[in-house]
């Protein structure tokens, strides 16, 4: 009896810790999301190496954007996080937004935070 | 003080005693039988059954629900009384059967000591067959109240959530729906793209998912998972637990009727008590026999000798 005890608690214990380590899947999402965005305007990187960069990233950002629209761990947990990155699909799932609207990822990127050509043609310079 | 000594008449007393025993037979079946419905009974207050609302309950596949109520309810003290109530009335039946057969074919005293002995009986009866009323009314008013706790429970489950939350839950849905629109062409994408290609996640996900899809399959096709069905239509759970508290609904409907049954059983018994008591007493006073009264004689000759 106390066997099936232990056996039953340490199995409702592993399970615990396997959900506690899924619930990371969209600070993972968040963290490529960042570096790539960091791909993107990083001035440092010339146009291959960014393309390249860019689609590894790409890749693995699609992996991950699955992983978080898959995870039923996310399913109504009311939080900032979890709030903030289902307010805007466009931001959050970046890859898959992009090839909806068949647009490159930084094209993508840069309109969804209101960068358009048409709006730095327009733009002028000036003392804030 | 010996002067005033009655000797008692045997027959005398023998008819007291019948009488006195018969008004007190009807008036004890009266008394009893008028507070019949009122008394509560030892095993309808002490029977015991308390079943909890609990989740598991809820998430029981198909008609396991009801069940796991039912196994639930025969582990308890309210089941055994139940049945031990039951057991009893029927052997009551038996009895009164046979007592019946046994006045049929007795006369005079025995007949009445019988008839004495039925009404007993049938008093008895009456009031195992109350006590089991009681039993099925208890039983009837907890299940109503396990199965409307659950739908409660089940009700709140479905609009549990803040605003705020049910405003991401739409988010999520939407998010879902685009994602599912936008998924093959995504994977078009990536099969075109040489630098991209097919992630390992991707491959392991797709086998994964196959063989979800089939152990779902077979899930759902398991007999022991079927839902429950009213004239071949399934029912959702909540439809399910509204038929089962309609059903518990009309137990309780039954069992007052069945009271008023009862009632006029009890009557019945009290009106025979009543009957018997008046024929014993009719009886013991003989009436058939020659009036006592001594004729009247005038003691004329007092008057004219003087």
């Amino acid at each position: 009896m106390k066997l099936l005890f232990f056996i039953s608690l340490s199995a409702t214990l592993s399970l615990f810790v396997l959900a506690s380590a899924e619930a990371g899947s969209l600070e993972n999402l968040e963290r490529e999301r960042a570096i790539l965005i960091d791909t993107m305007l990083s001035g440092d990187l010339g146009i291959k190496e960014r393309q390249a960069r860019l689609e590894t990233t790409g890749t693995r950002l699609i992996d991950l954007e699955r992983m978080v629209l898959r995870d039923k761990s996310l399913a109504g947990k009311n939080t900032s996080l979890v709030q903030a990155a289902f307010q805007n699909y466009d931001l959050t799932f970046l890859a898959h937004a992009s090839i909806e609207q068949d647009r490159s990822l930084t094209d993508h990127w840069l309109n969804s935070v209101g960068l358009s050509t048409q709006t730095l043609f327009n733009a002028s310079m000036g003392r804030r | 003080m010996n002067n005033l000594y009655i000797d008692p008449d045997p027959e005398q007393t023998k008819r007291i005693h019948d009488r006195l025993k018969s008004i007190f037979i009807a008036i004890f079946l009266g008394a009893v039988l008028a507070c019949l419905i009122s008394i509560p009974f030892a095993y309808a207050t002490t029977a015991v059954w308390a079943p909890t609302a609990s989740e598991r309950l809820i998430k029981l596949p198909g008609q396991h629900l009801e069940k796991a109520v039912e196994s639930d309810f025969r582990k308890s003290e309210l089941a055994t009384a139940l049945e031990e109530t039951e057991a009893n009335s029927q052997l009551k039946q038996s009895t009164l059967g046979d007592l019946q057969k046994a006045i049929e074919q007795a006369d005079g005293e025995t007949r009445v000591e019988l008839q004495h002995q039925f009404l007993l009986e049938k008093k008895n009866y009456v009031e195992m067959l109350k006590e089991n009323q009681d039993l099925r009314r208890k039983r009837a008013r907890i299940k109503l109240r396990l199965y409307e706790r659950l739908l409660g429970k089940l009700s709140r489950k479905k609009q549990a959530g803040s605003p705020q939350q049910k405003h991401l839950v739409s988010l999520q849905e939407n998010a879902q729906a685009r994602f599912q629109s936008s998924l093959s062409k995504v994977d078009m994408k990536l099969m075109q793209s040489v630098a991209m290609g097919t992630s390992r996640y991707s491959q392991e996900y797709a086998r994964n998912m196959s063989a979800i899809e089939s152990l779902v399959a077979a899930v759902n096709a398991h007999p022991s998972n079927q839902a429950p069905a009213l004239n071949g239509i399934a029912l959702s759970q909540s439809d399910y637990l509204r038929s089962l508290i309609s059903r518990n609904e009309a137990e309780l409907a039954l069992v007052d009727q069945e009271r008023i049954i009862l009632a006029h059983m009890a009557k019945l018994i009290s009106l025979d008590a009543l009957a018997l008591s008046e024929e014993t007493q009719l009886a013991s006073q003989d009436l058939d026999a020659p009036s006592d009264d001594v004729p009247r004689s005038y003691v004329v000759e007092y008057f004219i000798n003087q």
